[in-house]
């Protein structure tokens, strides 16, 4: 009986304790002081877009290949292990924690509204290179040879679901419908692509939202008749799985990015509330440098100019 | 306490457990008086009938439109769907692992089943979008697998663990003196159980479904990559839809919080609460009055 009542109080004392320390951390000021305070912020935490995540990811790794400890890469640092975290959530998940502290930078994949800008403004933005949404149908897809190039009238009636089969798109097509793939109605690429093409033009209600990026690819890519805008990389990454539509004439090449005629893009955007630390700009400063172009333009995307 | 002679102790743990009771139920209240209060801007502004009972989701327009009935359709569609296929194979799984199976087979298929239950909803949900999908694509050629239907399938994978253990329960408290009385009369195994067994155990069943069709509701990342994400009401089970965690879980990355379309997707996640609440109510409601059978001769 004593027994019982011993192992009773110590469980109903670590009860009380969770509880209480769980509430005590209410006070979300001093969880961000303790995250941003120069000294002790060893991690460093990236999250929202999922396009930017593999590139992010992939120069992390090599950040931390190369250099191992913060005193390697600036020897005024101490002798601390390179942690860089990464996770995914999407370009709004991505600004929304980047301002309350959840990442100490936010990765962002899409043009900024002023108001965003805002709130950001006495922090960094920095601009890691450029993403093109290529508009993408599976290489079986009898379009890809009948009729490889799209006006911009004909791709928005796809999209909002006025061209319902292949064989309204042309008559040499199967007469099969046209499953089109978008991405949440709320997210980075689906505003680039409203502005791009749509331009207010409700997305047809029969179109498919598929969560991620790599999802879109993935369904083009097993589906005959599906059709989607999809990350240039992704593409670039797929040649044999996914082939790329004309705009209006103008393929989605290097120079015609660069040079600004292919218009469906995004910046990629890494944007961080207060100015950064030592630690935070060492890894920017990887990510703006040769190597960190080399990855960029190793997954298929575009970085900025010189 | 019922017993006038409790000691001082007795009352005092009593209390103290009460306590901690209390502070569960208060945690369900403070839940659902959050999400009200974050969503509050859309039922005064929207109102409730608009809210649930229009078809129009259209946070991107100005000036944005949120009204969730086809989400409303399509996750009770699915969620009954789902107990549609389960309720028969999970009865009958119930019903063979309590009465006919031997003993050393059913020691062996009870885990095996409850197995089923730790297995990841995205890992559901990547399996059926890999291998269900593509099969519904190429073999049947339908033009995209997703769809209702599918979600369905694979949810009734994940809440047949529920149906077939808490059925098994409900059979196995079925008092033994049925069964004597059925070999001295000479019934068989099989009219005992589907005739007297079954009908005696019916208050835990259906109990069980309830249990199922909450879990089925809100189940996120399996209908998210199965049941096609589509802003339409769905008009067959073969059509695709958009269930209403699908809906939160898609949106809420995209949505500043505080923005009216953040609000939405709040009293979207209220609304889905309160239906799950209410199913549960209204079944517990229905085994609470229908007289208890069983103890009907003692």
């Amino acid at each position: 009986m004593r027994q019982k009542i011993g192992i009773m109080v110590v469980l109903i004392s670590l009860l009380m304790m969770s509880i209480i320390a769980g509430c005590s951390n209410t006070n979300s000021d001093a969880d961000k002081q303790n995250v941003k305070a120069p000294e002790q912020n060893v991690t460093i935490k990236v999250g929202g877009s999922s396009t930017l995540a593999p590139i992010i990811a992939k120069c992390a790794d090599d950040f931390t290949e190369e250099y191992k400890t913060w005193n390697k890469v600036d020897s005024s640092l101490p002798e601390e292990g390179i942690v860089i975290f990464v996770s995914t959530g999407g370009s709004g998940f991505g600004m929304k924690s980047a301002l309350d502290g959840t990442f100490d930078l936010g990765m962002v994949s899409k043009t900024l509204k002023d108001e965003e800008k805002e709130q950001f403004k006495e922090g960094e933005i920095i601009q890691l290179g450029s993403d093109v949404l290529d508009i993408a149908v599976n290489p079986k897809n009898p379009v890809a040879k009948v009729k490889p190039d799209l006006s911009k009238e004909e791709i928005k009636a796809i999209f909002s679901g006025n061209i319902k089969t292949w064989k309204e798109l042309d008559p040499a097509l199967p007469d099969r419908p046209i499953v089109v793939c978008v991405r949440d109605l709320g997210g980075g690429a689906s505003e680039v692509f409203d502005k791009a093409i749509m331009e207010g033009t409700p997305i047809s209600n029969q179109a498919l939202q598929i969560p991620s990026m790599g999802a879109l690819a993935g369904k083009v890519m097993d589906n005959q008749d599906a059709i989607g805008y999809v990350s240039s990389g992704l593409v670039n990454q797929n040649a044999d799985k996914l082939t790329a539509l004309k705009v209006d004439g103008i393929a989605p090449t290097v120079e015609n990015i660069t040079s600004g005629k292919y218009q469906i893009g995004r910046p990629l955007l890494l944007m961080s509330k207060d100015k950064l630390n030592a630690r935070e700009q060492l890894f920017v400063d990887y990510l703006k440098s040769d190597k960190g172009r080399t990855v960029i333009e190793d997954l298929g995307y575009i970085p900025p100019a010189k | 306490m019922r017993y006038s002679l409790a000691s001082q102790r007795d009352k005092f743990w009593g209390a103290f457990f009460f306590l901690i009771a209390l502070i569960c139920s208060l945690l369900l209240a403070a839940v659902l008086l959050f999400m009200l209060k974050e969503s509050w801007p859309v039922w005064t502004e929207i109102g409730a009938k608009s809210f649930l009972l229009a078809t129009a989701w259209n946070p991107m327009a100005s000036p944005p439109e949120f009204s969730i009935a086809p989400m409303l359709v399509s996750t009770i569609w699915v969620a009954a769907g789902s107990l549609l296929i389960a309720a028969p194979i999970g009865f009958a799984c119930a019903i063979f692992l309590a009465e006919f199976a031997p003993a050393p087979l059913a020691d062996i298929l009870r885990p095996v089943l409850n197995i089923l239950t730790g297995i990841p909803s995205v890992v559901y949900g990547f399996l059926g979008a890999a291998v269900l999908v593509r099969f519904f694509e190429r073999s049947l050629g339908w033009s995209s697998g997703e769809s209702l239907f599918l979600a369905s399938l694979v949810l009734a994978l994940m809440v047949l663990p529920f149906i077939v253990a808490n059925s098994e329960a409900a059979l196995r408290s079925v008092p033994a003196e049925y069964r004597y009385a059925a070999l001295a009369l000479g019934v068989s195994k099989t009219h005992l159980a589907i005739h007297v067994l079954v009908p005696l155990a019916r208050k835990g069943m259906l109990g069980s479904l309830a249990l199922a069709f909450g879990r089925a509701a809100g189940e996120t990342m399996a209908v998210l990559m199965l049941a096609g994400n589509i802003l339409l009401t769905p008009g067959s089970w073969l059509d695709k839809g958009e269930p209403l965690p699908a809906l939160i879980a898609l949106e809420l990355g995209s949505a500043v919080p505080g923005s009216p379309h953040y609000q939405a997707l709040l009293a979207a996640g209220l609304v889905l609460v309160v239906i799950v609440m209410i199913i549960n109510l209204l079944l517990n409601n229905y085994l609470h009055t229908a007289r208890n059978e069983v103890n009907r001769f003692e």
